[in-house]
């Protein structure tokens, strides 16, 4: 047996290995998809939430409200420009400390001599702290700082940063160390410092990728600043919950058409500036090559990203200092002792103090009497429900991931640019304007289920269709959904070889250029990606069973209204094992792939 | 006295040997062409040469600097007169022309300047490098990006870098390899010419015997390690050196 007979092998193991997959889930989670009381009508709700879709209000729907009440839309702009303001923050806290971070997890600052080893799982030890961090939810972080520090828009910020550093920080450290190290070479080797090799040889060559990893982290953070309104915290989450809560339908969908369009004007402007980066600007004006000074004042300058540069600094000037008190003042002592009182509750049940605020004597008497009953409350908190909700938790990541893909691979060779034209790959064919249209609407779904946030998707699914596993799992699978189908795409459409030309060229059809050479070709590319998005997946399901279906998320949304914070924290880091089990299972899968 | 000082000089890399006893001397403004088949230990020779490594055994002295016995001036000064020119050149494609320049008086300078000469470069030094661009023909992409020039055009930045680090020796690793093969000559005919003007040692790793033959009038063989021959070498000296 030859080597792509085995490589044709090994993949249908993989179909049989996800068919059989997706059975376990369907027998873990159920069948049931529709889970309402028996007068309810899924129809009839559904078709008035959706038919809403097309008379958005733009005033409010509620009858009786006071005449002194906020407007609607004024309501609505200040929600959009909060919701904006907490991500602008958050990121520009995420950027400097994720440069840093990301330096100091890169192998860029290790020494050769001796101290090189020792320094080195130093350096290892904080890329796990990066992993923890970012493996737990911006909603967890978000309840854990609500009850630390108290509710206040700075709470909303810090919750939204830390996840990003942490996340800023390993991808940064990562584009680090991929740069060719020659221009850093030079410069040493004609003497200069490894931090000037560094400051000149390697951060310039990198600094385009992380700008462009930089912004895509914003837009994530926009997407999950407006999710923290569902736990309470005044972004535009939490009016579309109060609106959908009210049966007011048309002002929910006014509420997510103007979140997804902002969503898509930020994502659009990226592009722009990732486009920008990676090509340069040509040179606009010849210069007399005889004159320094003439060259340099003509010096190819890309004023369009220049100026967003700009106005980006004037935005983090503006959400740093305009709009509500970041931190709402308080008594110091207060801040302190409420600080305090949350670290007890924090502090595993059985070497607990009893107070709510202890002294040191209180709190290592606790721990003394305590300590040996931890092991068996944590055994306990395993096995019920903590066993279960995690395999719940897996179990809903598993499915989503798999019909997100399932439904990708079939919208792909509708969607991909190189085949969706009147010439697919450069040849003329017919039917290339239906084709061309199919293919904008395609990419238009792509472009939409991404724009908004799987929290979102799942509160609205499971107020439709009721409390069960199933719309978590699809709210899940539509986000990614847009987010694989746009990455595979670009693969297909960064294909650009004879075979698929080929086929069509032999008569073959679109389809058959598609599934005959353009997917065994993108295989490979296509399964590194789905495995990423599904390490993505069990991140998010982890927090999604706060909707109330029995997972992490449920266990932890419980726990939060009776303040055990010990369990929410036994939960959550529950929840952070098996992110970071899934990030290593797919980084070794991706490993094998490559080779 | 001479520049560079060699003497029984072995590099090991576990167990392979790059080298293995090689022994040269050479004089200020001196015009040497390395050649060898490939594995034949050309790069590891530079490499010693640029103080970039340590012998294994033997010793390896620069400029009057010794990494295993001693230096007369620190490394890193010592460093900033030896002028590398790697086989992919080392520069950033995404900075102007004029960044990769600046960069090569990283040696003599510190960090913060570092920093300046990057988005403001001084009066003087944008003068120098623009004298040293026009001298090597592409003063007009002094402030292009480098990853919008030609092979060619990329290869003289580099060398206009070494230049402006003010270099007393040139060790070239294959410097023919970025540019297409009629463009040879005229890339070794400017090394040469630069190194008679400014009386530059030159040290160059090639494949192509004709033009070391006709550029320069010392060449070192090396084969498997070991210096085959030094000097003018004989049609038969050449064909033996690339017989396997």
């Amino acid at each position: 047996m030859n080597a792509s007979w085995r490589m044709i092998f090994g993949r249908r193991w993989l179909l049989v290995i996800l068919a059989l997959l997706f059975a376990w889930t369907v027998g873990r989670l159920g069948t049931q998809i529709v889970n309402l009381s028996e007068t309810a009508d899924p129809w009839a709700a559904s078709a008035r939430f959706f038919g809403a879709a097309f008379s958005p209000s733009f005033s409010d729907q509620n009858p009786s409200l006071p005449a002194t009440a906020t407007p609607f839309l004024e309501r609505l702009g200040t929600d959009l420009l909060r919701t904006l303001r907490y991500a602008v923050i958050a990121i520009s806290i995420a950027i400097p400390l994720g440069l840093i971070l990301g330096l100091f997890a890169s192998e860029q600052w290790l020494p050769t001599n001796k101290s090189r080893p020792v320094l080195n799982s130093l350096r290892w030890i904080l890329r796990m702290g990066l992993s923890l961090i970012r493996a737990i939810h911006e909603l967890i972080w978000a309840l854990l700082f609500l009850a630390a520090v108290g509710d206040s828009p700075l709470t909303a910020c810090l919750a939204l940063a830390i996840p990003s550093s942490a996340i800023l920080g390993k991808v940064f450290s990562e584009l680090i160390d991929e740069q060719i190290r020659s221009a850093r070479n030079v410069i040493t080797a004609s003497g200069g410092s490894g931090a000037q090799g560094f400051i000149g040889g390697i951060l310039p060559a990198a600094l385009p990728d992380m700008i462009s990893y930089a912004l895509y982290r914003f837009e994530c953070a926009l997407r999950s600043s407006a999710v923290l309104g569902f736990i309470g915290i005044e972004t535009i989450g939490l009016g579309i919950r109060r609106s959908f809560n009210n049966i007011y339908y048309g002002e929910v969908w006014t509420q997510l058409y103007v979140l997804i369009a902002l969503v898509i004007i930020v994502e659009s402007i990226g592009n722009l500036i990732r486009r920008r980066l990676r090509n340069g600007v040509p040179r606009r004006k010849e210069a007399p090559s005889d004159s320094e000074t003439a060259l340099r004042k003509t010096a190819p300058k890309d004023h369009f990203v220049r100026s967003l540069g700009m106005a980006a600094i004037i935005g983090i000037l503006a959400a740093w200092n305009l709009g509500d008190i970041l931190l709402k003042p308080g008594i110091e002592g207060q801040r302190i002792e409420r600080l305090s009182r949350f670290l007890a509750q924090l502090t595993p049940d059985p070497v607990a103090p009893e107070r709510p605020v202890p002294t040191w004597e209180e709190r290592k008497k606790a721990w003394n009497t305590g300590s040996d009953q931890v092991i068996p409350w944590l055994t306990n908190l395993w096995k019920s429900p903590g066993q279960e909700a995690l395999t719940n938790t897996v179990a809903m990541s598993v499915a989503a991931i798999i019909l997100a893909g399932a439904t990708a691979l079939l919208l792909v060779p509708w969607g991909a640019r190189t085949l969706a034209s009147a010439k697919p790959l450069g040849l003329e064919m017919m039917g290339g304007k239906i084709r061309g249209l199919i293919g904008a609407f395609v990419r238009g779904i792509f472009i939409l289920t991404r724009a908004v946030p799987e929290y979102l998707y799942a509160f609205l699914l499971v107020g439709i269709l009721g409390p069960s596993a199933w719309p978590l799992v699809f709210a899940l699978a539509l986000h990614n959904l847009g987010i694989l189908g746009r990455l595979w795409s670009e693969v297909v459409e960064n294909r650009n070889t004879s075979e698929p030309r080929e086929i069509l060229r032999l008569g073959g059809s679109r389809l058959q250029a598609f599934l005959a050479a353009l997917l065994p070709l993108s295989l490979n590319r296509f399964i590194l990606f789905f495995f990423y998005r599904w390490e993505s997946c069990v991140r998010e399901a982890t927090v999604l069973g706060m909707l109330g279906i029995s997972s992490l998320g449920y266990y932890i949304s419980i726990r939060e209204s009776f303040l055990q914070y010990d369990q929410i924290l036994f939960f959550a880091l529950l929840g952070a094992a098996a992110v970071i089990a899934g990030d290593i299972l797919s980084d070794v899968l991706r490993k094998k792939l490559r080779s | 006295m001479s520049l560079i000082q060699v003497k029984d000089a072995t590099r090991r890399y576990g167990a392979t040997s790059a080298l293995a006893g090689v022994s040269l001397s050479l004089a200020p403004g001196e015009k040497v062409a390395l050649i060898g088949p490939s594995g034949s230990g050309k790069t590891t020779l530079l490499r010693l040469l640029g103080l970039q490594e340590k012998p294994s055994a033997g010793n390896v002295s620069t400029l009057g600097c010794d990494l295993c016995a001693g230096c007369a001036m620190s490394i890193r000064e010592t460093r900033s007169k030896i002028g590398m020119l790697p086989q992919d050149l080392g520069l950033v494609a995404n900075l102007r022309v004029i960044q990769n320049i600046v960069l090569g008086r990283s040696g003599t300078r510190n960090l913060l300047r570092t920093c300046r000469d990057l988005f403001f470069p001084s009066k003087s030094d944008r003068r120098e490098i623009f004298e040293s661009l026009q001298r090597l023909d592409i003063a007009e992409k002094m402030y292009d990006r480098t990853d919008s020039l030609s092979g060619g055009q990329r290869q003289r930045v580099a060398l206009a870098r070494s230049l402006f680090q003010g270099a007393e020796i040139l060790l070239a690793d294959e410097p023919l390899s970025a540019v297409d093969p009629a463009r040879g000559r005229d890339v070794l005919k400017l090394l040469t010419s630069l190194s008679d003007e400014q009386g530059l040692s030159l040290i160059v790793s090639l494949h192509q015997v004709e033009l070391a033959r006709e550029f320069f009038p010392r060449i070192i063989g090396l084969k498997e390690g070991k210096i085959v021959f030094d000097g003018t070498p004989t049609d038969e000296q050449i064909a033996e050196l690339y017989q396997s």
